[in-house]
């Protein structure tokens, strides 16, 4: 299967959300896009609710709350200036997801259409791919850090970062996808017919190479949750106004025998994003093409 | 394949030049600078101008970038503002730390990753599978220095097994050497163990749905046999490509871990580097470290290249 | 500037006096001997060395290192109070022109080189051109080595606190080899005449030093007393290991890994004094406390500065920044420092919101922000921010944290443009030597509070003169309590507190003096 999709259509669910509903069937097969899907959207769900859950704010100091254990006041206790831990968690959470996010959509725009581009035109391709090269030689962490030393630690730093990283890794497998689908029939077809290149990539080539950069964007959605913790850390990602898991773990460090919960609750919760993210992943690989090739990191 | 391995080094090039034209720009981008973290907390405006001039780290930017290729070029990768030493000496100095480290991570990367994708794949969709798949996946997800953390905590506070940091080199005692590296290389090694027994997994399914296996199997050879025969050498390639990306992933973690452990090897010196804004230091390893991760590549692809034919008609990726 | 000549003479006197008698105790003492001898000593200290160059950096790290391989002329006892330590005996001349140094017979540098007046001249020459406090050594005129044993000092003009000057150990006037003051900043080979020579340095993971056999010691006083007097190298090597990470560090000392631990957070204390074999000290550490900057709106205006020194709440804020660390002191001296007064603490701790408020309208404050500038690095920087925040919110401020990383914060703050308001910081050093060089920070021109161009008020560099150059002990203590009441009275400073450090010690550890640096010397390890 180089992507397309195969489903069977029961004859009483002709409608679109019957044919949605029926697309979607494959994937309730895979264990790992369940579980996957079911933790993700746990923590998805966590972060969209999070003002509800809480109306605690995770900035309210409290010099005579510190070092609360996890009580049925404070759910996940509260840190060293009697902050409630669970609205720290959950904000997190928020920024982890924005960042993520924020991170996969560039990736969607520029790792895909650089990726389009070097498959589709060989002379373009030479010269991405050694910038690529060159940019996928440093180690990805080492490289994120440099670029967020030399912006200063914010939001916006961490994503134009991760993305700087990731990008060519993005491009690299959408490449790969464009190169063997431009060599197929219909493709061929629609160039003698007379097709421009734009619409042959946008309506042809595109929709085909979807799997395996679904499949890539999960991954990196799951390394940048990791890799902004380690930003976080090590104080070059978000600014400590904003509860970062990794800023978390960071300021909890110093109290691990007193106090563990500080440093084991985002500890946990990045643990499961990324876990439910990789899960997707892998599922969404396995329904889609088991011997998809991705770039891993 | 002589002609392949030089076709790769000359493809090298235009790659090595946009590697330090990186980490030059790199560099200038930096606000802050070397001088207020050498002269502390309590330095004034005064002092840290004076070091700033001492550093020359005032003249012009033109100027700065002819001199740094001009150097570059004859191997001279400039001084350390931190250390004070020759950059090309302190990156030879702890790289033999950090390999040692990443060596002994890469074993047990290698024996766990290999039998836990191995018997994934025997046991394709059961149990053993799944909870081989589970437990690469977890590795994967977790972040490592926070499991370097908690390591801390049970295996040296709690159980007193391990020291809390610090390294001792191999020549001076290799029993020492082995207690305060361990911890270190098992929260590298969780990171690529997963990797590597899903690569293992994938390729061994993908190695034993193959002709030959099943002949071997009807010609009643026993499961271990077929695999140690037949499957195993094919199994090992992606391993062998994969040596690459895995010994970037190991020096990119070893950023933090070694600062966590206390370790004075390569990641601790580029993360101080960073984060000391010791520019030269800073240049100087990351186009070490690139090159030399271009130059692994190379040598694994020409080694690929040579041991699988296959590679060379479709012409490699 | 009026001063008779007598004056400067009483002044001269009794300072040359003070040095004099310390001389003359020790007969009265026995000198310190070691007890036993032998041991490998190990030290973990929380942070990374930068650099072992003396001469070049204040941080405190390199001290806890270097002044135990190097030794100055002139330095500060346990008292602060300036001690002869290279040097025997100082004369000064009756103009108070000329210092006359003799050096302590039969030293040798650690490289074996006999340690003579040029290398004491080559020193000097190389501080006054890369000093990081060179700017004490303005008023030296020149300096003359009649012969081997002797260095002289002339100064422009007398200055009464020239002693005080030359003895400080913020950036110390060390003694090198002159072969090593002529090379440049950071390239010198580290080679003192202390009672520990430098063995190995890995810059992020340890220092080893090893004894000099034939340390000669100062015999100024009888024991060890801060950075000078008797010191005596008891075991064989000290190795300084840097653990930065607080619960290593602290499971090192409770698994006896090392001997000492520097930096003990407050919380782990209740369980470290539970064991029977760790020993915690404790000492006063420094100031904390932060500045406004005076030419960025709306702490330009005096109202609003006031307003925020009665918004805050000192207790809650240093006990935040020390984890419970602290004493609630606001002045710029502690209680057991000469110059120590309670000049203007009424404006110490008002923890009046009310009050801030009513100030900020009579300011016409229209929501300007307000920017609290720390570091996430050092948590006397970070929480304090954190808390003093919500503090000026109640108040009604628009208040926000900005948070960098130290080296570009430090930058930040020392221009007058940057995006901040408020910055935090610790005097440690500033405040331990004494009133003037304390107030120091906040005349001209090193200001920190960067006024529009470079100017700070008249009024307070007028006062501050007196306290550098009143005739009298007694004049230039009481013109530090007018300078300390101007500086809070016009908010050109706010003070939270002191912090307390403490360090944790094996059983086995003896005749340890908790001090503001490590000091090696005059240890013991027990079996």
């Amino acid at each position: 299967m180089a992507g397309g999709i195969h489903t069977d259509i029961p004859d009483d669910e002709t409608g679109r959300l019957g044919r949605f509903l029926a697309a979607l069937r494959p994937f309730t097969r895979s264990l790992s896009f369940v579980v996957g899907a079911v933790l993700f959207g746990f923590v998805v769900l966590v972060t969209l609710l999070g003002p509800f859950l809480t109306d605690v704010s995770p900035s309210a100091l409290s010099m005579r709350n510190r070092f609360q254990p996890p009580s049925w006041d404070h759910w996940l206790g509260t840190d060293n200036l009697g902050r409630d831990m669970l609205a720290r968690v959950i904000y997190g959470a928020q920024l982890s997801l924005m960042i993520g996010t924020s991170v996969v959509l560039l990736n969607a725009v520029f790792g895909v259409m650089l990726g389009a581009l070097a498959g589709f035109y060989s002379r373009l391709d030479n010269i991405l791919m050694r910038v690529a090269d060159a940019l996928m030689a440093f180690p990805a962490v080492l490289l994120a850090i440099g670029i967020a030393a030399a912006l200063g630690p914010s939001s916006m730093t961490a994503i134009i970062a991760l993305s700087v990283v990731y990008i060519p890794r993005t491009a690299r497998v959408v490449r790969s996808s464009v190169l063997v689908v431009k060599q197929l029939d219909f493709v061929l077809a629609a160039r003698a017919a007379g097709a421009t290149d734009l619409r042959i990539i946008l309506k042809h080539i595109l929709p085909n190479s979807m799997a395996p950069m679904l499949v890539q964007l999960s991954f990196v959605f799951a390394y940048s949750v990791l890799s902004e913790a380690v930003l976080s850390f090590l104080g070059l990602g978000a600014p400590p106004t904003v509860p970062s898991w990794g800023i978390l773990i960071s300021e909890g460090r110093a109290y691990m025998r007193e106090a563990a919960w500080l440093t084991v609750v985002p500890g946990v919760a990045i643990a499961v994003t990324a876990l439910g993210l990789n899960l997707l992943g892998d599922g969404l690989r396995d329904v889609l093409d088991p011997r998809m090739k991705v770039a891993e990191a | 394949m002589i002609a392949y391995a030089v076709s790769r080094l000359l493809q090298a090039i235009p790659i090595l030049f946009l590697v330090s034209l990186f980490a030059f720009g790199m560099i200038y981008l930096i606000p802050g600078d070397a001088a207020t973290v050498m002269g502390g907390p309590e330095a004034s405006a005064a002092d840290l101008e004076r070091i700033r001039e001492n550093m020359g780290l005032n003249e012009p930017f033109l100027q700065q970038i002819v001199s740094f290729y001009v150097n570059l070029l004859q191997g001279d990768l400039g001084q350390s503002l931190m250390l004070g030493t020759p950059v090309l000496d302190a990156i030879i100095d702890r790289t033999p730390i950090t390999l040692g480290i990443s060596l002994y991570s890469l074993a047990v990367t290698i024996v766990f990753g290999l039998l836990t994708g191995i018997v994934a794949a025997l046991n394709h969709n059961k149990l053993l599978d799944q909870a081989a798949t589970l437990f690469a996946l977890i590795g994967i997800s977790l972040p490592n220095f926070w499991l370097a953390l908690v390591m801390i905590v049970v295996f040296s506070v709690h159980l007193g097994w391990l020291p809390t940091g610090g390294y001792v080199p191999f020549s001076e005692s290799p029993m020492g050497w082995l207690r305060t590296t361990t911890m270190p290389a098992l929260a590298l090694a969780l990171l690529q163990a997963g990797l590597l027994t899903r690569i293992t997994r994938s390729t061994m399914l993908e190695v034993l749905s193959q002709d030959y296996i099943r002949t071997a199997r009807a010609k009643g050879l026993t499961e271990w046999q077929v695999i140690g025969q037949h499957a195993l050498a094919n199994v090992m390639m992606p391993v062998v490509t994969v040596l690459g990306l895995i010994l970037s992933v190991l020096l990119s973690g070893s950023i933090v871990i070694e600062a966590i452990f206390g370790i004075p090897g390569l990641g601790a010196l580029m993360g101080n580097a960073i984060l000391s804004r010791d520019f030269p230091l800073v240049q100087g390893g990351l186009i070490s470290i690139a090159c030399s991760l271009l130059l692994l590549n190379i040598v694994v692809d020409v080694l690929y290249f040579w041991l699988d034919p296959r590679v060379r008609i479709k012409g490699g990726d | 500037m009026m001063k008779t000549r007598k004056a400067r003479l009483a002044l001269l006197s009794t300072a040359v006096a003070g040095l004099m008698s310390a001389v003359g105790s020790v007969s009265a003492q026995e000198t310190f001997e070691c007890p036993k001898v032998g041991g490998d000593l190990i030290v973990a200290v929380e942070s990374g060395i930068p650099t072992l160059d003396q001469h070049t950096t204040s941080a405190g790290a390199t001290r806890n290192i270097a002044m135990n391989i190097y030794e100055s002329l002139i330095t500060r006892d346990a008292d602060m109070s300036p001690v002869l330590d290279l040097a025997t005996d100082m004369d000064v001349s009756d103009d108070g022109l000329r210092y006359t140094f003799h050096l302590r017979e039969g030293v040798t540098f650690h490289n074996g080189k006999p340690l003579t007046s040029a290398d004491v001249a080559a020193s000097f020459a190389r501080y006054k051109e890369i000093g990081g406090n060179r700017s004490n050594l303005d008023i030296v005129e020149t300096w003359e080595t009649p012969d081997d044993n002797t260095f002289v000092l002339v100064l422009k003009q007398p200055q009464a606190t020239f002693i005080e000057n030359l003895s400080t150990y913020t950036v110390p006037i060390v003694i090198m080899p002159a072969e090593e003051a002529a090379k440049g900043v950071g390239e010198v080979d580290i080679i003192g005449t202390g009672p520990f020579k430098l063995v190995e340095f890995v810059p992020d993971s340890h220092v080893l030093l090893e004894r000099f056999d034939d340390y000669v010691a100062s015999d100024v006083q009888p024991g060890l007393s801060g950075f000078g007097g008797h010191k005596q190298a008891c075991v064989d090597t000290v190795r300084f290991r840097m653990i930065t990470e607080t619960g290593a560090r602290m499971a090192a000392l409770e698994t006896g890994e090392v001997h000492i631990a520097t930096s003990v957070p407050a919380t782990s204390k209740p369980r470290l004094e539970a064991l029977d074999d760790v020993t915690l000290v404790s000492r006063l550490q420094g100031v904390s406390m932060g500045y406004p900057n005076f030419s960025r709106s709306p702490t330009d205006n005096l109202l609003v500065r006031q307003a925020m020194a009665a918004a805050i709440n000192a207790e809650d804020i240093i006990f935040a920044a020390s984890d419970g660390e602290y004493e609630l002191e606001g002045a710029l001296q502690y209680p057991s420092q000469a110059y120590y007064s309670t000049a203007g603490l009424e404006y110490y701790n008002q923890n009046d919101p009310d009050k801030a408020s009513a100030l900020l309208e009579e300011a016409g404050y229209d929501g300007e922000p307000v920017i609290l500038l720390a570091t996430q690095q050092f948590q006397w920087s970070y929480n304090a921010a954190l808390v003093m925040n919500e503090q000026l919110k109640v108040a009604g401020f628009n208040s926000e944290v900005s948070v960098l990383d130290w080296p570009t914060a430090l930058a930040t703050s020392q221009n007058a443009d940057g995006a901040w308001n408020f910055f935090f910081t610790v005097w440690t050093s500033t405040v331990q030597q004494g009133g003037p060089i304390a107030l120091r920070n906040f005349a001209d021109p090193n200001n920190v509070f960067t006024p529009p161009n470079n100017e700070g008020p008249a009024e307070f560099n007028a006062i501050f003169d007196r306290v550098e150059n009143g005739a009298t002990l007694e004049e230039r203590i009481a013109a530090f309590g007018e300078g300390q009441e101007y500086a809070f009275e016009n908010v050109l400073g706010i003070t939270f507190g002191i912090l307390r450090a403490t360090e944790g010690l094996r059983p086995n550890v003896r005749g340890y003096k908790s001090f503001t640096n490590v000091q090696a010397s005059n240890i013991w390890l027990d079996d």
